[in-house]
């Protein structure tokens, strides 16, 4: 039987996403598909799924994005869904958990985990200029309209600007990664 | 210009490569031969074979429509730069012995 629930994760709550949504798989709830706040699971064996959540370079049907998931299907990783977000895209992948046991790790180098931690980068930095521009200019609007009995412009401020600050957090973890990877990258691969 | 150190993930694989292999079967082999030490990912291997590809030192085969699953093989460059890096990586283990003298 479906159930679907809905919920709220913002953009840097990618670990946060994967851990509830694993959990709800050794609860014996398996993602089916996942939109922007809701999450469609089937009942299925407790534990037999395990989950992985990965961002990748432009839209999912891109012709790239089709090979690697065909690709990833022969390794047993299957794409459930994938939700596409400007220049990028977020997908749900799954696989047996008797094949990966130890959870689904998709880069065993230092290059290639650097490689996805500058798309991670990069991308938060997008969302960071925009929503600090979107943020500031309701704040403008706000300020000079003198709206006091429906400020829609400042609540968007407000909301717009705490989207910012949370992407400011979670580049700066990106950021701190990144350099130990490259720190390490000097003695290891 | 002497060839740069070719990376564990890429020698493995170009190893492996002497006969047709599919994705799941490199990494297969690849953890056999190093008695499970290198456990390549489907990502990372990825990223390497269409890297190999371009560089001409592996050649993708035409898909087997009954597996529907893409072989690789090692191309006649991929096999000289195989040995060179072997060459080299027997220089640094002969240095190395010799300097620890066994130890």
């Amino acid at each position: 039987m479906r159930r679907v629930v809905h919920k709220l994760f913002f953009i840097w709550q990618l670990e946060k996403e994967q851990a509830w949504v694993n959990e709800m798989a050794s609860h014996g709830y398996s993602l089916e598909h996942a939109g922007r706040l809701t999450f469609e699971f089937d009942e299925t064996e407790p534990g037999k799924y395990i989950y992985k959540e990965i961002f990748l370079k432009g839209w999912g049907e891109g012709a790239e994005n089709i090979k690697y998931f065909k690709f990833l299907e022969e390794m047993g990783i299957k794409v459930v869904c994938y939700i596409n977000y400007p220049g990028t895209c977020w997908v749900y992948l799954r696989a047996l958990k008797e094949d990966y046991p130890d959870g689904i790790e998709l880069y065993s180098d230092i290059d290639s985990k650097i490689t996805y931690q500058k798309v991670m980068a990069w991308y938060m930095l997008l969302v960071i200029v925009l929503t600090l521009a979107a943020g500031s200019l309701n704040l403008w609007i706000s300020l000079y309209s003198r709206n006091y009995v429906f400020p829609l412009n400042f609540i968007c401020a407000v909301f717009l600007l705490s989207l910012c600050a949370g992407a400011v957090v979670a580049e700066i973890n990106n950021l701190v990664k990144l350099s130990r990877l490259k720190k390490e990258r000097k003695l290891h691969e | 210009m002497p060839q740069l150190a070719l990376t564990e993930a890429v020698f493995y694989i170009l190893l492996s490569l002497q006969k047709p292999l599919h994705g799941y079967g490199i990494i297969q082999n690849v953890g056999e031969l190093s008695h499970g030490r290198v456990k390549l990912a489907a990502g990372t291997l990825y990223g390497a074979l269409n890297s190999l590809v371009e560089k001409g030192w592996i050649d993708a085969l035409p898909e087997n429509p009954e597996s529907r699953k893409k072989e690789y093989v090692i191309t006649a460059s991929g096999l000289s730069v195989l040995k060179e890096e072997l060459a080299r990586l027997s220089e640094l283990v002969d240095n190395g012995k010799r300097l620890l003298g066994g130890n």
